[in-house]
């Protein structure tokens, strides 16, 4: 699930660590994307009429298709995307793991229950909260990328972490993950909506850590602190913290432990009884990753497709139109063969902001970012107004 | 306050028209040397570089730098409004909201103007280092907008390789291959003709047609063109514009795959 709210305190005190443009901007680089993640998302978003798609035996294919298709996209765009799948799961997370696992059988009871009683929104609600990946879809996701030419690896633990790990050690340019906690792995950037189909319009934001740490002016390890405080997968949220406080709290003590003793002293906060932030601190700053001169990451390689197999696979086992596989499998083709175009910045490096300018952006950051929390203000209290008039009297 | 005169509206009317299809919104950056303008295209694969000299208008008057944030297609629709001899006067405040766009025509007493609202334009400005090219080749620039065009019709993408013998085009695609040859040459009586070839050492790379027949758009701003070459590096294509003024396209050539 990421950091909570990490994003909001972002885009309020660096938005120009955020950066949004068109697929595009991402020509020729190499990302390397949270397959988990991925599948997880086309699994509830590649429906039609609110119902996963399935094949003639009834076994679902969203994710082949999501796979597929997406895939192509970005292959399309000259991207050369690398595929990370999850390992086992840290211990840590064990606690999360069981909260999610609850989440999902309550959604399954009502799921069952809305069907019988529900409107078919509700139970096309309860089905969209039931998904879970399960090995037969990372398998099968597995084979199509191999007929596809697209490398994929499996990560010992989180993929959001080797993500991380091998665009730091430069193999790739990028990590993508919806994940905001791929930051807080070390990535030097992170992708968001890269997977996200071409109708939704949705414009890839691109996240510079550098710049981030630049804009919040805090070290990593203090950042790390920060996402720690505000919520993550490996430790209880703590009641009452918001993303404001949280970043005072780092910004005032500089670091977690006399963040928490203060904690102990004042009583404002009450921590969870079992609040291991130190370990989760530690699987941040050396989660259990491949090295980037492992084997495995060495003999990364994007090779021709299997035009036969995927039609084998695809068309005859999962039902898809055999015309649109082919000319899937085409595009795959051409796209590698052709030689690499450069991108200029190989080239000319950007020249740095002067002080000047930087004043400016920064002047004009502060502006919008005032503008925007008094829109904010005004609407929550507008609604606040509705509220309080008892109806009929407008 | 920026006022800029250019006697031909013709001038801006090609510019923009040369790089409307490559970059869709940029910054003209006005200060008392002129108006330049840098912008890269989605990919990040061609950059556009213009400069129009303080010298090319008369008058021109700008008193602090301005940077005029503009919608290359908003600005094609109002420039189309212009006639290509018409008188092209620009106008801006200091901290400017819209930039005023005004035609007069040079026989007639029609005035028209035009206001088109700023856009906040955040963009990166990329150093190009100075370079010595290995390889310069002047030729007119019809010449080489014909080389491009004849060349797509058969692949995606060119060798241009510079050698003491002359420049070659090459290409290579699944309906066959197909090159073209140029040597120095110069014509006394038409010198808009001459084809002239300087080099340090033999340059050999691969470029995108669907780049160079964009920028080749510009073929009629200028006589000739200028191609610079060097190993490993962005192709340089020039098109020299009156008083120093000059129009340039980036490209980043094509590597062999590394894999």
């Amino acid at each position: 699930m990421g950091i909570k709210q990490l994003y909001q305190v972002l885009k309020d005190n660096c938005p120009d660590a955020v950066k949004e443009g068109d697929i595009k901007n991402q020509f020729g680089r190499k990302v390397a994307i949270d397959a988990s993640m991925s599948i997880y998302s086309f699994l509830i978003a590649v429906r039609s009429d609110g119902q996963q798609l399935m094949s003639d035996t009834g076994e679902t294919t969203s994710h082949l298709m999501g796979m597929f298709y997406r895939t192509l996209r970005i292959v399309d765009n000259g991207i050369k995307p690398l595929y990370v799948f999850d390992g086992a799961p840290p211990k840590l997370k064990s606690g999360e793991l069981a909260k999610r696992f609850q989440r999902k059988t309550e959604a399954q009871e009502q799921h069952e229950e809305a069907k019988e009683t529900g409107t078919a929104e509700d139970v096309e609600k309860f089905s969209r909260r039931t998904v879970r990946v399960t090995r037969e879809h990372n398998h099968e996701c597995q084979k199509l990328l191999k007929l596809m030419g697209v490398p994929f690896i499996i990560a010992p633990t989180e993929a959001e972490a080797q993500c991380a790990a091998l665009a730091r050690a430069g193999k790739v340019y990028a990590a993508a993950s919806e994940d905001m906690d791929t930051l807080t792995f070390n990535a030097p950037v992170l992708l968001r909506h890269l997977t996200f189909s071409e109708q939704k319009k949705e414009p890839i934001q691109e996240i510079s850590l550098d710049k981030v740490l630049e804009g919040l002016q805090l070290s990593y390890n203090e950042f790390i602190d920060l996402c720690i405080l505000l919520g993550c997968d490996y430790v209880d949220p703590i009641k009452g913290m918001g993303p404001a406080t949280a970043y005072r709290l780092i910004k005032e003590h500089r670091s977690l432990d006399s963040v928490v003793d203060s904690f102990n002293n004042g009583k404002k906060f009450n921590l969870p009884e079992d609040w291991p932030w130190a370990d989760a601190r530690d699987l941040f700053l050396s989660p259990d990753v491949l090295p980037a001169d492992d084997p495995t990451i060495e003999a990364i390689a994007w090779n021709p497709p299997d035009t036969e197999g995927l039609v084998q696979f695809l068309v005859t086992e999962k039902g898809f139109s055999e015309d649109r596989v082919r000319a899937g499998a085409a595009r795959l083709g051409k796209n590698l063969k052709s030689a690499q175009q450069s991108r200029l910045e190989g080239f000319f490096k950007p020249v740095e902001r002067t002080k000047e300018e930087q004043e400016r952006l920064k002047r004009k950051n502060e502006q919008k970012t005032q503008e925007r929390k008094t829109k904010q203000k005004k609407e929550a209290k507008e609604k606040k107004e509705a509220k309080a008039k008892p109806r009929g009297t407008a | 306050m920026l006022e800029a005169r250019l006697e031909q509206a013709e001038l801006l009317k090609k510019v923009v028209d040369a790089i409307k299809d490559l970059v869709q919104d940029c910054n003209f950056d006005c200060n008392d040397s002129g108006v330049a303008l840098q912008a890269m295209d989605n990919s990040h694969v061609a950059l556009v570089s213009m400069m129009l000299k303080s010298e090319a208008f008369s008058p021109f008057r700008c008193d602090r730098n301005i940077a005029l944030g503009i919608n290359l297609s908003s600005l094609t629709k109002v420039l189309r409004c212009a006639q290509n001899n018409d008188i092209l006067t620009v106008k801006a405040e200091d901290a400017p909201d819209v930039v005023n766009l005004m035609f007069e025509s040079s026989d007639s007493d029609r005035l028209s103007e035009y206001d088109i609202k700023l856009m906040d334009i955040d963009q990166e400005h990329l150093g190009i280092p100075e370079t010595e090219y290995a390889a310069t080749v002047t030729m007119p620039s019809p010449e080489f907008q014909r080389i491009c065009r004849d060349l797509s019709a058969l692949s995606e993408s060119v060798s241009i390789e510079c050698t003491k013998e002359g420049v070659k085009f090459a290409c290579n695609g699944d309906i066959g291959s197909g090159a073209v040859t140029l040597r120095s040459h110069s014509d006394v009586e038409n010198p808009d003709q001459n084809i002239k070839i300087d080099l340090t050492e033999p340059v050999a790379l691969t470029f995108s047609l669907k780049y160079l027949s964009n920028f080749c758009k510009a073929s009629g701003l200028a006589k000739s063109v200028n191609i610079c070459l060097s190993n490993e590096v962005p192709l340089l294509v020039e098109y020299g514009l009156a008083a120093n003024s000059y129009l340039r396209f980036y490209l980043a050539p094509k590597i062999g795959d590394e894999e």
